[in-house]
């Protein structure tokens, strides 16, 4: 057996970094006790002097301008799978080595590839492209190798006597052991995997636990050490960070593009279709857009897919530039399975809902809407447009229009023939759309209930809504 | 016009509820010509006193009273009409906050069961109280109870207005005008919706509803109250008004009665105290000038009536004194003759020419001020003596104001406008330590903020706004109220964050507003240190060895003080002062007073430093203005140094009255920051001039007031530290052993951290010995070495000084006594012996093997460890000693025993770290602290050392003291601030450190002035080192 060990030492940085083309300092932070440290940051910030370890508060004095992002260990996660699923490629034999590597058994699969160079060559370039960094080594025990990748020696080994050579002059804080441990052999001056092997063997057992011989004993091939496969995910979930926030639908389109055959590729595997799919749209500062497309049969073909999507984009107005997209496979069904229920006639599922449908696509998406409360003073804030069947949220008691004009009119106020108030509102200074006002109930002489207000810094009168 | 009086007003110490100082209310309803102001704090009186002191200014009539929400019932606002509603009202508040947790409360209708005596209720309108409330009310404030209506131009208006009329109606309350005021102006409208969002934890845009739909709750004009509310309602409030005439003028202080023996008055046991305590200073008769001091003393006490003071303080120290806890009084009262005779302070009044003016201000009817420091680890015990003896109703600390700096302003207001966490934090700490608020506009450019823009423009508004809010109340750091009867009628008491501490809801100033007694209780490392050591210093010599007995005016001390040889002295260990010493070269004891007021921000600011320095000196002829001044500044060469100097400057060539100077002092600190100096600035020197003064000498003494307004420190306080000082540099000069060992006892306190005190005790010839299992106590202790020679003895060698476990990192008091208890029975024969009788384990074995405590027992550290980790948890008792093949194990080099020497306790006894590297310093050219020593100013010279402390005053425009440290010794070094700025990282990262400059002499003082920075870190491999950073 041969291993291939790959160590994606800067995960924690690449998940925000990948694809990106970065100028600044990047670091990512994590809450190390109740002081948030740096884990991990670019040569940018290394170079100015931030070190792992370092208090984010003394790299932030250090570098002005220091970008820190909380560690994401779920994008982490979800990285590492998605290169597992990636690196099936070259072998079915792949694990995880949870939290920044994999481990492939590439022995039985050698000769497929006619030979180790065949086989890295590609995958070197693969990576790199995907915008990851690694370290790799191959030895004939999982562990081994994984213990020489992270110590960033890449070496090919194939023989036991060889690894067992290599091995020994491994510092000891590699191991996967308790941070006592790792303490206590330094203690008595054990730095190396050598200096632990010499030590009398029941000694070690009796301070340190049977684990230390035990992975010792693995790493060595003395033990055996079985790996369980990577089986892909239930659902599926990409995200693409995009090099640069788009605004357009078209280069959306392009990125969900290069997710749609992974996608296909997934169900392919599962002997699945999909029934509903969301993307979701990810701005700077405000709540995302997310698109969900639902088909009627559970599908698999890409093409289909991005079809319907193109369509749905078409339609949808984005409220700001998206820096990221994620492709979420919500329902996944066997495509073998039976959608349709003999016992159903289906007209329970169209009833009340098919006007509406109908009213839809003849109207277009945009023009058919529900309303829904928001908590704002001001009056023009104080709905939005929902989802039809939408909850709606606390009713409002406060006496208002049913009709709120999307503009308000300006008008005169001698066109008024009574008006009852005022109600003041001042209001939303915090977002430059400031309302100062008096409203007016009024009633002009067509006998229209109107209401109306006062702009405070003009004194000019608008008309903001009619009551039925 | 009509005329109005608002009932309803919350401060700002409603917290995030309240957008206005009560300074500003009072002045704004003033300015409106509001007949009256209520202030009515939700469950809380924190705010009343300022109220109070504003509206007796500008003579407007203050209200008290506080609004207060009832479980499951109605919100009420309760105002006191006299002295009885008051303490019911205080007692009121009391009972809800200390039912609940710190910043809450809670009360329900059956806590006024029967109404509350003496106090007005308005049932709020909102929300709309049921018939059954009102009902509820009006029967149990028979004749007390008013219906408020508030309007705030809602579109509700008109139906509340004629619900609460039904309501009236039905049962029979009068109605009364209100508007729920939350700031003085409407243009507080943002900033008061940001408190509320910061109150909710939501963004300011995610508030909605909660906010205030307008900005109506502002103190309103007569016009617009008039077209909002019926005009019997206006004149309603004017009725409400005319019921209450309390005044916290009312409010008198009752000293505690018991401290007077039953039959004796207050000031005839105060004399006899006196005459007592006399006495036993003066064995050998009282010297005419101290009697005439006491006698002169004791009139004015008893004129004032302060008796009760005298002897509520000389309770406290008898009590530490049966204690044995050391303490020392401070403060104007606390240099007395009288005080000195009743052992509150040691300073011998018949030594110093004391000022006598601050004494106690017959003008001034405020208490007399005296501080009692305590040693730091057994002031609790004082506290707790207290609180017996008067008991938590009669006793509680006062309160301390946290109010809002700019970096939690701008951590809230960021937060709720919306700012990125990550954006806040970087803004935060790109903030220095050292920044002031004026750094903030150029930290937003560096964090990346555009500051034009609208909404960096509002967050620098309100920030602006936001900054010296009051934002919770903490408890004073020892400042307890003592009354006669039951404290809760006088002010609300509270709950602390400490379990079992209570607060007031007043803060020291408000006290001193009201004229309200205090006693500071406060700790002193120092203190702690000093009677450890005598304590040590009594069974060397084998006799009691108190402060008294310690010889006064020693030439030895001052010749070593001279030499700026001081760490670990009190208050003159600082870098600062250590480059003062040698040029001021103390030779007395009031050389040490003023050297101790000396480096500080007043003198420094004012440029009293360096004249002061030249007249000392002789360079400089020592001359006076006038007469007057002479008699002022005779005993500082005509320099001011002292607060009271200053003040009294004013008085003399100004003709200001004691009590205005006093004044100016307080207001400093409130005119520079709101305005208001200009005013005082031309009162200052039109007097002057009057007084004939030149217009030079004017500004100077205009600058130096501005400068010792906030930062003056008084005479009084200077002579009890600078007495401190002494002893403690005796005790350093005569005993040092016992000195660094009690200082090592002490830890954490003082300048130096345990490495350097070490370094320097064996500099002076103290023997080290290290912590071991066998021999160490918990404390570090002292041992003579015995000694065959008698003669030797006879020279009284200095003893060694054995570490304690206490130094161990990871050990507790309690494995440590179990440890010691079990060696006293018969000594540990090996590590499964010191487990099993020692009752240790694991962790703590480890730690010792580590510490290398366990050397003598079983061998060296990698040795120690190995059986450490050997032994069982558990061990039964019988059980075999397991045969095991032993290991090779290599002992440590010298830089790894050095390395583990420091992560273990935090200092070594082996070489310096920088003797071992010294070889590689060398080929780099860089000279040790002791060859910088004998170099001639102006040389060029390279240094390296660990980085001790990085000082940055606030006083020395952007420059950075460095103190390094290398194995001969300390190298001074200034950085100016653009090396500073350019070399950031390495000033403020490096542990080791190579600084390249120019060496800069002023006698013995030498700097070394940097001009480029290098980071010798990677050198230490591991080596940890702490620095301090001090502010």
């Amino acid at each position: 057996m041969l291993w291939l060990a790959l160590r994606f030492s800067q995960l924690s940085l690449e998940v925000f970094s990948r694809g990106v083309e970065l100028t600044g300092s990047l670091a990512v932070s994590e809450k190390v006790g109740n002081r948030l440290r740096v884990t991990s940051c670019n040569a940018a910030a290394s170079t100015a002097g931030v070190h792992p370890g370092m208090a984010v508060s003394a790299a932030q004095a250090l570098v002005p301008g220091l970008i820190v992002r909380p560690r994401d260990r779920a994008a982490e996660q979800e990285s590492l799978a998605g290169l597992a699923t990636w690196a099936g490629r070259f072998t079915p034999a792949v694990s995880l080595q949870p939290p920044d590597g994999l481990l492939l058994e590439i022995g039985s699969c050698l000769s497929l590839h006619r030979g180790l160079k065949n086989l890295l060559k590609p995958m070197r370039s693969g990576l790199r492209e995907m915008g990851y960094s690694y370290t790799h080594a191959c030895a004939p025990t999982p562990h081994g190798a994984w213990l020489l990748a992270l110590e960033g020696m890449e070496v090919v080994i194939h023989e036991l006597a060889e690894l067992e050579q290599a091995l020994v002059a491994l510092p000891v804080n590699l191991l996967a052991q308790p941070a006592e441990t790792l303490v206590g052999l330094e203690m008595v001056g054990a730095h190396t995997l050598g200096d632990c092997l010499r030590l009398p063997r029941a000694g070690v057992a009796r301070r340190f636990g049977q684990a230390l011989l035990h992975e010792l004993d693995q790493a060595l091939g003395r033990l055996p050490d079985v790996r369980s496969c990577f089986v892909p995910p239930p659902s599926f979930l990409r995200r693409l960070e995009l090099p640069a926030p788009a605004h357009e639908a078209e280069a959306l389109l392009f990125a969900a593009h290069r997710l749609m055959p992974e996608l296909e590729h997934y169900l392919n595997l599962r002997q699945a279709g999909v029934q509903e799919l969301e993307l979701t749209c990810r701005h700077e500062k405000i709540a995302d857009t997310v698109l969900k497309l639902g088909f009627v049969q559970p599908i698999r073909a890409a093409e289909r897919m991005l079809l319907l999507l193109r369509e749905t984009l078409g339609r949808t107005a984005l409220p700001a530039a998206v820096h990221t997209i994620v492709l979420h496979a919500r329902l996944i069904v066997p495509l073998a399975a039976s959608n349709t229920d003999i016992f159903r006639d289906g007209v329970e599922a169209a009833d009340g809902n098919l006007l509406l449908e109908r009213l839809r696509i003849r109207l277009g998406k945009a023009a058919v809407y529900g309303i829904a409360p928001v908590a704002d003073h001001r009056p023009e804030r104080a709905s939005q447009h929902c989802e039809i069947g939408a909850d709606a949220g606390i009713p409002c008691t406060l006496q208002r229009p049913l009709w709120l004009l999307p503009q308000p009119l300006h008008c005169r106020e001698d066109r008024f023939v009574s008006k009852t108030g005022p109600e003041r509102i001042e209001s939303g200074w915090w977002d430059g759309m400031e309302v100062a006002r008096d409203y007016y109930v009024a009633q002009d002489r067509n006998g229209s209930r109107l209401w109306v207000y006062c702009e405070h810094s003009s004194g000019e009168w608008f008309v903001h809504g009619l009551f039925a | 016009m009509n005329a109005y009086a608002e009932l309803h007003c919350l401060s700002n110490f409603t917290f995030l509820r309240g957008a206005s100082h009560p300074e500003e209310l009072v002045a704004r309803a003033c300015e409106l010509g509001y007949t009256a102001l209520a202030i009515t704090d939700e469950c809380s009186l924190a705010g009343i006193v300022r109220a109070h002191v504003a509206a007796k200014a500008c003579g407007l009539k203050l209200l008290v009273g506080s609004e207060i929400r009832f479980a499951a019932g109605p919100r009420m606002v309760l105002l006191a009409t006299d002295r009885t509603g008051y303490g019911n009202l205080s007692a009121l508040i009391t009972r809800g906050r200390r039912s609940a947790i710190k910043g809450s409360y809670t009360l329900a209708l059956s806590d006024i069961q029967h109404g509350l005596p003496g106090c007005i209720a308005l049932l709020l309108p909102d929300p709309l109280p049921s018939l059954a409330q009102a009902q509820w009310v009006a029967a149990a404030f028979p004749g007390q109870a008013w219906l408020a209506v508030e309007l705030f131009r809602g579109a509700e208006d008109i139906d509340r207005l004629a619900a609460l009329t039904e309501l009236g109606a039905a049962t029979g309350l009068p109605l009364v005008a209100a508007g729920d005021v939350h700031m003085h102006v409407a243009a507080r409208r943002a900033l008061q919706d940001t408190l509320s969002a910061i109150r909710l934890g939501v963004p300011v845009f995610d508030a909605g509803a909660a906010l205030h739909p307008n900005g109506e709750r502002h103190l309103r004009e007569h016009t617009d109250l008039a077209c909002l509310y019926p005009a019997e309602l206006l004149g309603q409030t004017l009725a409400v008004a005319s019921l209450c005439h309390f005044s916290l003028d009312e409010l008198r202080y009752e000293y505690p009665e018991e401290l007077v023996p039953p039959g004796a008055t207050p000031i005839s046991h105060l004399r006899k105290l006196t005459e007592d305590g006399l006495l036993q200073r003066f064995p050998a008769g009282v010297p005419s000038s101290v009697s005439a001091l006491v006698k002169n003393e004791l009139e004015l006490i008893e004129e004032l009536g302060y008796e009760p003071f005298f002897l509520t303080v000389y309770d406290i120290v008898c009590f530490a004194r049966s204690r044995n806890i050391l303490c020392q009084g401070r403060g104007s009262a606390a240099n007395s003759a009288v005080c000195y005779a009743l052992h509150i302070t040691e300073v011998n009044p018949a030594c110093m020419a004391m000022l006598f003016e601050r004494f106690i201000s017959r003008e001034r009817n405020e208490p007399p001020d005296i501080d009692v420091d305590f040693e730091h680890e057994r002031r609790e015990e004082v506290i707790q003596y207290l609180y017996a003896k008067y008991g938590r109703e009669r006793a509680a600390l006062a309160a301390t104001v946290i109010t809002y700096r700019s970096r939690s302003a701008l951590r809230d207001v960021g937060k709720v406008l919306g700012f990125g966490l990550d954006q806040i934090d970087q803004l935060s700490k790109s903030m220095a330590w050292w920044d002031g608020r004026q750094a903030m506009p150029q930290r937003l450019v560096e964090a990346g903020f555009d500051p034009n823009t609208p909404k960096v423009r509002l967050l620098m508004q309100l920030i602006h706004e936001l900054v010296g809010f009051p934002r919770h109340l903490s408890q004073h750091v020892g400042g307890f109220v003592i009354a006669r009867g039951n404290l809760s009628h006088l002010v609300p008491i509270e709950n602390a964050a400490m379990a079992d501490r209570t607060l007031i809801q007043w803060d020291k100033d408000d006290l001193d507003a009201l004229g309200l007694l205090k006693v500071d209780v406060l700790s002193l490392g120092m203190l702690s240190a000093i009677r450890r050591a005598l304590d040590e210093v009594s069974v060397l010599r084998g006799r009691t060895f108190t402060m008294a007995d310690v010889p006064s005016e020693d030439p030895a001390v001052y010749d070593m003080i001279g030499q700026a040889d001081t760490v670990g002295v009190f208050q003159i260990e600082s870098r600062a002062q250590m480059s003062m010493l040698p040029r001021m070269r103390p030779r007395r004891f009031y050389d040490l007073v003023i050297e101790v007021a000396i480096v500080r921000p007043g003198p420094i600011q004012g440029g009293m430093v360096h004249p002061y320095l030249r007249r000392r000196q002789g360079l400089e002829a020592v001359t006076y203005p006038s007469e007057d001044v002479k008699e002022v500044l005779e005993r500082t060469l005509g320099i001011p140094i002292f607060q009271e100097q200053v003040m009294r400057l004013v008085v003399v060539t100004a003709g200001f009255t004691p009590g205005e100077a006093d004044h100016v002092r307080r207001s400093m600190a409130a005119w520079r920051r709101k305005g208001g100096l200009d005013q005082f600035e031309r009162r200052l020197l039109d007097g002057m001039r009057e007084h004939g003064y030149p217009e030079e000498f004017a500004r100077q003494i205009f600058q130096q007031i501005q400068g010792f307004g906030e930062y003056g420190f008084p005479e009084s306080h200077s002579a009890s530290f600078a007495l401190l000082a002494y002893i403690s540099a005796w005790l350093k000069c005569h005993e040092p052993a016992a000195f660094t060992c009690a200082l090592l006892n002490s830890q954490p306190m003082g300048f130096y951290a345990p490495a350097q005190l070490v370094q320097d005790a064996r500099r002076h010839g103290v023997e080290i010995l290290p912590v071991d299992v066998m021999a160490s106590a918990w404390d570090c202790t002292l041992s003579l070495a015995p000694s065959s020679n008698a003669e030797e003895q006879q020279q009284r060698r200095q003893p060694a000084l054995r570490l304690g476990l206490r130094m161990v990192k990871g050990l507790t008091l309690e494995s440590s006594t179990r440890l010691q208890a079990a060696r006293a029975h018969r000594p540990f024969s090996s590590v499964e012996d010191l487990a099993l009788r020692g009752g240790l384990n694991q962790r703590e074995l480890k730690c010792l093997a580590a510490a290398g405590a366990l050397t003598v027992l079983v061998g060296h550290r990698r040795q120690a460890y190995w059986d450490v980790a050997g032994v069982e948890q558990a061990m039964p008792l019988a059980s075999a000693p397991v045969e095991e093949t032993q290991p090779a194990l290599f002992p440590l080099t010298e830089g790894q025993n050095l390395v583990a020497d420091y992560a273990t306790l935090g200092l070594t006894l082996g070489r310096h770290p920088l003797a071992l590297l010294r070889n590689r310093l060398t080929r780099q050219r860089l000279v040790t602290a002791a060859a910088l020593r004998a170099f001639p100013h102006g040389r060029l010279a390279r240094a390296a050392g660990l980085v001790i402390s990085r000082q940055r005053p606030g006083t020395s425009s952007g420059v950075t003291f460095l103190t390094l440290e290398d194995e001969t010794g300390s190298i001074n070094v200034v950085v100016w601030r653009d090396l500073a700025e350019r070399q950031r990282s390495e000033l403020l990262g490096a542990r080791l450190l190579a600084v390249y400059g120019v060496v800069e002499r002023e006698g013995e003082v030498v700097h070394l002035i940097a001009g480029r920075l290098k980071d010798l870190t990677p050198l230490m491999g591991k080596l940890m080192t702490h620095s301090r950073d001090f502010h």
